[in-house]
């Protein structure tokens, strides 16, 4: 069965009542880097999931996880 | 400059060059039309000398924009953040799409060579053309999807 990584970078962003842009300035990247990866549409790098999830205060595996497609 | 206003720029010149890119690649096509459309073989008159020129100037320019994000004249910090990592791999996408797009061709030449012999200035051409504008236009869709749905 094929996998992919899921995300729940939305939702977490949204209870800490950050935008896009603001994410984006924490980690370094810009907005589209981030609504990407939100959206699925790009895989990140251990290193760029490293930095959203210490820019979220959170633990990695709580904002992504493996689920099946 | 505060931190957060290289952030705006850097999205901001992001935006502009998912616009541009695809424009850019129907320009560099359309301009292959005019190149083949003359009677006289290409190099035969001066004019023609200038306009092979001013293809090879432009092929170039694309080339090296593609290849090293482009933006040389912006401040270092802008020119890093524009070329964050989603950026990367929808550069190399774009850039593997181009290679694919140049070798299929170069075959679909070499077939037809069998049949109508191809200048080897025109078989050039071709091969660069469309190794280059289809990286263009990969780049330029991907650009513009991530910056879709924000």
């Amino acid at each position: 069965m094929a996998e992919r990584l899921g995300n729940n970078l939305k939702d977490i962003r949204g209870e800490l009542g950050l935008t896009q842009a603001q994410l984006a300035e924490a980690v370094g990247v810009t907005r589209k880097t981030i609504n990407t990866v939100e959206n699925g549409v790009f895989v990140p790098s251990t290193l760029l999931a490293l930095k959203i999830a210490r820019a979220l205060d959170r633990p990695v595996e709580e904002i992504f996880a493996i689920s099946p497609d | 400059m505060s931190n957060n206003s290289t952030v705006e720029q850097a999205e901001r010149l992001s935006r502009r060059r998912a616009r541009m890119l695809p424009f850019l690649a129907i320009i560099y096509l359309t301009q292959q039309a005019t190149f083949f459309a003359g009677d006289a073989p290409p190099g035969v008159r001066d004019v023609d000398h200038v306009k092979i020129g001013a293809w090879l100037v432009l092929s170039l320019v694309l080339l090296l924009a593609i290849a090293t994000n482009g933006f040389w004249f912006q401040r270092r910090e802008i020119r890093e953040l524009i070329d964050d990592e989603n950026t990367r791999a929808n550069r190399a996408s774009a850039m593997s799409f181009g290679f694919i797009a140049g070798m299929l061709a170069a075959m679909a030449l070499y077939l037809l060579n069998q049949f109508e012999p191809v200048a080897t200035h025109e078989a050039i051409h071709i091969i660069l053309s469309a190794g280059l504008g289809a990286a263009l236009l990969r780049f330029g869709f991907l650009e513009r999807r991530a910056h879709r749905d924000g």
